[in-house]
């Protein structure tokens, strides 16, 4: 069977896009559960959200290699020797497993560049989500005692992911905002002044900046 | 030095087709989505798990050098490729090698894979030696599996890791002439409550 590398591509790209998805939703869940963004936080609770993380980055993997068997694609026969022409498209068999993935960019598999462009896609959607649930959460939730607490942060002046331990993100990005913007042109000026004296900008803009 | 190279290549793969299960473990770990995704979620889990905002805008920080490292790698094999096209081990001793994954067209050395697993390990291991040395570990598997397929000889592997590691000394380095623009970035971040 001639199987066209476009049409797996697009097999690949889909599949692909959802361990991504799930995988960087899991990894941002684990990641978050550490510094305390409670904002983030798909459950109200830091070692439930943690472990739906490992669970989310699990399943996302479990899903995608397990595919073929249930999904027909370019997964049959050997996939060592198959190339374009002679690959059948067809769901694999646990023999064939393993090496069901194993496909060659040239005849469809997803090469570097084209993950480098579904990964970050995948990251900020895991992300938007992760706000989105985070905000119900907190809503929900409303008596949490947030990790600012513990660590004695001041939660009014923290903006940032520091902010996220007691706000949403919608009401954390005014603030967030507001932060950055009265202390750019200072953290801009500062960063010139100690920036190695051939730093690109302190040669164009000087010392001062000005 | 390459007869040493294609006798160890063929050695272990040799190993290859007696226990099936970990043929298949093998095919696992070297397929192009499993390490590589990996590498890259270990990114972000170190853009967002500093304890503190000192520790985050380092970890930050290094997670920026660290993917400016992963792409500078692949300009850098791609240089070292175009100087030198050294044939795949399955090219020249493909009747002694049972290839456990597909043919690859591009040239053997270095394995670019290493390379970008051992630029972000690197990275990592800049701020963090626990979290570092565990990546380490997870792209030496990587080439070991790609090794053990038999799609790259042992000074491939070598190879790799050294143009991954130096890649990102080498990105360290220019962060100086690119500052303070990124840290101004990491900033804005924060300013979008994402970092």
């Amino acid at each position: 069977m001639n199987t066209d590398p476009l049409a797996v591509r697009d097999v690949f790209a889909s599949h692909y896009f959802l361990l991504a998805f799930l995988a960087s939703l899991g990894t941002t869940q684990v990641a978050v559960s550490i510094s305390g963004a409670r904002g983030l936080w798909l459950t109200p609770h830091r070692t439930v959200t943690r472990w739906l993380g490992i669970a989310l980055i699990v399943t996302g993997f479990l899903i995608f290699f397990a595919q073929p068997l249930w999904i027909e694609g370019p997964w049959a026969a050997g996939s060592v020797e198959a190339d374009s022409v002679s690959r059948e498209w067809g769901q694999a068999d646990w023999g064939d497993l393993s090496g069901a993935r194993n496909v060659n960019d040239i005849h469809g598999g997803l090469d570097g560049t084209k993950q480098a462009i579904w990964f970050p896609l995948s990251a900020v959607l895991a992300f938007a989500i992760s706000a989105l649930f985070g905000a119900l959460n907190l809503r929900v939730f409303k008596t949490a005692v947030g990790p600012a607490e513990r660590l004695g942060l001041d939660e009014e002046d923290a903006g940032g992911l520091t902010g996220l331990a007691r706000r949403s993100y919608f009401s954390n990005l005014p603030v967030s905002w507001r932060l950055f913007t009265s202390e750019v042109g200072e953290i801009w000026r500062t960063g010139l002044a100690s920036a190695d004296r051939w730093s690109v900008f302190r040669v164009i803009f000087g010392r001062s900046g000005e | 030095m390459n007869s040493l190279d294609a006798d160890l290549v063929i050695r272990l793969n040799g190993l290859s087709g007696n226990i099936a299960i970990f043929d298949d473990l093998m095919r696992f770990v070297a397929s192009d989505y499993l390490m590589p995704l990996i590498f890259s979620l270990c990114m972000l889990a170190l853009w967002f798990s500093g304890r503190s905002p000192a520790e985050r805008a380092k970890y930050q920080l290094a997670t920026l050098v660290g993917i400016s490292a992963l792409a500078l790698s692949n300009i850098a094999v791609w240089l070292i490729n175009i100087t030198w096209e050294r044939p795949r081990p399955f090219i020249d001793h493909g009747d002694q090698l049972n290839l456990l994954f597909y043919p690859p067209t591009d040239p053997s050395f270095p394995a670019n894979p290493v390379a970008i697993g051992f630029a972000a390990a690197a990275a990592a291991w800049s701020v963090n030696r626990k979290f570092g040395w565990w990546m380490f570990a997870a792209a030496s598997l990587y080439g070991f599996s790609r090794l053990y397929a038999g799609v790259f000889y042992p000074t491939d592997i070598v190879g790799g890791a050294i143009v991954g590691v130096a890649v990102f000394g080498f990105t360290s380095y220019l962060r100086r002439f690119l500052e303070p623009l990124v840290t101004t970035f990491v900033r804005l971040m924060r300013g979008l409550s994402a970092a």
